[in-house]
């Protein structure tokens, strides 16, 4: 997500059972009536979930040149760290939510794909007396499954964010082991006990029922299975918040008019990181 | 959601008349690793994929989700249904399902 050049994000590791229950009971007060928030403002939930559609909407094309500019390229180390605590083995099955345009995606095939090569010459190490037949048939079964059953669905709610997505495998090279479906994290059309691991970065705090996405999250996992969510955090240190505020509402806007000509979204998002409540939270 | 409706139809009148790249129907044809994880996202039950109309189809409830440039579109809002007149105690069905 855009915004918050100096803010800080908070990785939330949770085995299936004990966290997702406090979760809940924090997502259960947070998902108070009809009215709910849209930044700062107060609106119905299905006009949030309107707005909301609208502001991805608009910044699809855009969404990674402003991250970049926005984060200062922050956000892809904070990426990169997520995946690395993930560790993925190959044969993983990865499901990531909000994922839209396929940060998350990319880097789990990276990380598989880089582990089983490392497999794969370590193999060829130790059998030092191979013959040549047996060396080309291991880098042919290599060929044929660079991911070894490894699999990431990325689900996203957003048609023109998942498009960029698309996109973007397309021109990097990704095929292998990686779908795309239009699904929404309350409602995920995916069977039960599916999945290893749920990754949502920087998506939760757009979601409008986050009790619902912890429910459906914890129905597609397996049993054992992981919940990795970032997202950004509030600033403890006064000074560093005096900053992050004037970056927050002062900058971000201006460079959404000007590199993406839409002041209103970026807006939203700056608004929907203050509204997000504090890492502390998660963990009563 | 009525946008969705609207969209998922004009969506679906693109992709029947765009190239279509190596799919049969209307557009790209569904990835096959897909169908081992989908399940309808109001009842949770299997789907039927129909390649000629490229669809996700839930029997039951007599509704079908669209697979536009490859991508399914498992929002309820988009989805067809594929009976003239769905029995009234079905719409029930849908309308307490997803709320709870």
């Amino acid at each position: 997500m855009a915004a918050a050049g100096l803010g800080p994000a908070r990785l939330f590791l949770g085995r299936r059972r004990g966290a997702m229950r406090a979760l809940l009971g924090l997502a259960r007060g947070l998902a108070s009536g009809p009215q709910t928030h849209f930044g700062f403002q107060n609106v119905s939930e299905e006009e949030r979930r309107e707005k909301i559609y609208q502001v991805f909407e608009n910044v699809a094309e855009k969404y990674d040149v402003m991250n970049d500019s926005m984060t200062l390229g922050i956000h892809r180390v904070w990426k990169d760290i997520l995946v690395h605590k993930m560790n993925p083995s190959p044969g993983t099955l990865l499901v990531d939510v909000a994922g839209g345009t396929g940060d998350i995606a990319f880097r789990f095939i990276n990380y598989v794909h880089s582990i089983r090569e490392r497999q794969l010459q370590q193999k060829l190490k130790r059998h030092q007396n191979l013959s040549w037949q047996e060396i080309s048939k291991s880098y042919e079964e290599e060929k044929v499954k660079p991911l070894g059953d490894s699999q990431v669905v990325v689900c996203d709610i957003n048609k023109e964010m998942l498009k960029v997505g698309k996109q973007r495998a397309q021109h990097l090279g990704y095929s292998e082991g990686l779908s795309w479906v239009l699904g929404n994290a309350e409602e995920l059309p995916f069977d039960d006990d599916k999945f290893d691991v749920y990754t949502i970065a920087f998506g939760i705090r757009n979601v409008t029922r986050i009790d619902l996405a912890l429910q459906e999250a914890y129905r597609v996992l397996k049993p054992g299975g992981r919940f990795l969510c970032l997202e950004f955090s509030h600033v403890s240190n006064p000074l560093l918040s005096r900053l992050y505020d004037l970056y927050s509402f002062q900058v971000i806007p201006v460079l959404g008019e000007i590199i993406a000509g839409d002041w209103k979204s970026y807006q939203y998002l700056v608004e929907s990181i203050r509204r997000f409540p504090p890492q502390a939270d998660g963990r009563t | 959601m009525l946008r969705g409706g609207r969209g998922a139809v004009a969506a679906l009148r693109r992709a029947a008349g765009s190239r279509g790249a190596g799919g049969q129907g209307r557009g790209q044809a569904l990835e096959p690793s897909l169908l081992r994880f989908l399940v309808c996202p109001l009842s949770k039950r299997p789907l039927r994929y129909d390649e000629s109309t490229n669809e996700l189809i839930n029997e039951e409830l007599g509704i079908a989700y669209p697979v536009i440039d490859g991508i399914p579109n498992m929002i309820p809002e988009a989805a067809r249904t594929t009976r003239k007149k769905p029995p009234a105690d079905e719409q029930q069905f849908t309308l307490t399902g997803c709320y709870s």
